[in-house]
């Protein structure tokens, strides 16, 4: 199969091998929709390190079942729920125990280690920076959510959900997907107004648009 | 009438949707109308841009994905191991037992019930003697047993067992009501006129013969009549008896 057919591949040809345990046709699977939930994952661990391994166990879990997948939805919907029930499961022991005063540190290891990692390679420094302090400032924000009211605004502003797919896939009600999309909002909203300290960052980029 | 609460929800909604407000006239309408709900949604559009930035721009780098790939390829092949490891664990586990059950699995054409008592299931000797040992000593305790009972069962065939208990129960003695004899003895009244010694002597004499006649009342031989009157009371006499 050369590159190009590979490319050409569509999702259910890929499940068809995967669920025939061919890994290489799950790699590809995986390398279509990686990007999409590492994000997920790195908004709501808020720490790389946990969002990588968070996404490695929803692919992992993917793979373990996929061969239940009976091509009623598409991939990335059914990859979506495993990911939202991975997120709820997934116990709270490194990042989740700590509070806003770890987030300073591991702005700082961003600084040193991870800035490859975490934004991508600039020659505008000034950018990164700013993008720094908008990343904290987010971050901030959402740590103050519960992570059900987190993981409810992620998929309504990231993923675009409906609150009533929103609320089916968390296994709660409608009101409760709104009050934590709406208080997530408030949250940003506070973080990221020109009274507060991103104002800079928030006029300058917001002048960009 | 504008509505700042309701303007809000729904520039909200759209903003969220990622939709442009410019493209709902309504809503520029409302926006026009009321600076509060403009300042408002330009706060919360370059909010929610931001957001959508931050996810840009948070992505890692593209050299990431490469380890990153790696790490879960790894991964994979190793869940697959196992998973094949336990598979034929399984199977193997299916392998020893399933010639077991082999003669019970659905075949077409006969019923379970007809392949119930016409399947023969190879056992091992000493599990097979082993089984039927434990029918026979069952079988050797059980019908003694049994007849034991079904011989009780027809010698006292609907018989009632009668239980003998000893009760105390008071019982209430009466006394022997006693009987009042009253014996009236009456004696002819000797007239003394003139008495002589002889006389008396033969008074004296009289007395004691009389005195001897008392004594056996059931006869009244020799009896005398006298002057005086006994009267002899015998105790535990009915109260109301004189």
């Amino acid at each position: 199969m050369t590159e190009r057919d590979t490319d050409a591949a569509s999702d259910i040809d890929l499940v068809r091998r995967a669920q025939a345990e061919d890994i290489d046709a799950f790699c590809l699977l995986a390398e279509r929709y990686a990007r999409r939930i590492y994000l997920l994952a790195a908004h709501y661990c808020r720490n790389p390190q946990d969002a990588e391994d968070l996404s490695q166990e929803v692919w992992l879990k993917a793979y373990q079942a996929v061969q239940t997948f009976r091509f009623d939805s598409s991939f990335y919907t059914w990859l979506r729920r495993i990911t939202i029930n991975a997120f709820l499961n997934h116990r709270r022991s490194s990042f989740f125990r700590r509070n806003g005063q770890t987030m300073s540190v591991q702005l700082l290891q961003i600084d040193s280690e991870e800035q490859q990692v975490f934004f991508e390679s600039s020659s505008r420094s000034q950018e990164n920076i700013y993008n720094k302090l908008l990343f904290e400032s987010v971050v901030n924000a959402l740590a103050e959510l519960t992570p059900a009211q987190r993981l409810a605004f992620l998929l309504r502003h990231y993923e675009g959900m409906t609150y009533e797919e929103i609320a089916t896939a968390m296994n709660c009600s409608i009101g409760t997907v709104k009050k934590g999309v709406w208080r997530a909002i408030g949250k940003l909203r506070a973080r990221l107004s020109p009274e507060s300290d991103a104002q800079e960052t928030l006029t300058s980029l917001a002048s960009e648009y | 009438m504008h509505n700042c609460k309701e303007t809000r929800e729904i520039f909200t909604e759209l903003l969220l949707d990622g939709m442009d407000f410019r493209s709902d006239q309504a809503l520029s309408a409302e926006l026009s109308r009321c600076s509060d709900c403009r300042s408002e949604f330009e706060v919360l559009s370059a909010t929610l841009r931001l957001t959508n930035r931050l996810g840009e721009t948070a992505a890692p780098a593209e050299d990431y994905w490469t380890g990153y790939h790696s790490k879960l390829r790894q991964s994979l092949v190793k869940a697959q191991a196992e998973s094949s490891t336990s598979r034929a664990k399984a199977q193997r586990h299916k392998d020893e037992l399933g010639p077991l059950f082999e003669p019970l699995r659905p075949r077409a054409g006969t019923s379970l019930f007809a392949r119930f008592f016409k399947t023969t299931v190879p056992v091992p000797l000493p599990l097979a003697v082993a089984v039927i040992a434990a029918a026979a000593l069952f079988l050797s305790l059980v019908i003694p047993f049994a007849i034991r009972t079904a011989r009780k069962d027809v010698q006292q065939p609907n018989t009632t067992t009668v239980v003998r208990v000893p009760v105390e129960v008071p019982v209430v003695q009466e006394k022997p009501a006693e009987k009042i004899i009253t014996r009236i003895v009456y004696r002819d009244r000797l007239v003394v006129k003139a008495t002589t010694p002889a006389k008396d002597a033969t008074r004296a004499e009289s007395t004691f013969a009389k005195s001897q006649s008392e004594a056996m009342p059931s006869s009244l031989a020799g009896f005398k009549p006298s002057d005086e009157v006994k009267l002899t009371v015998i105790k535990g006499g009915v109260p109301n008896e004189k």
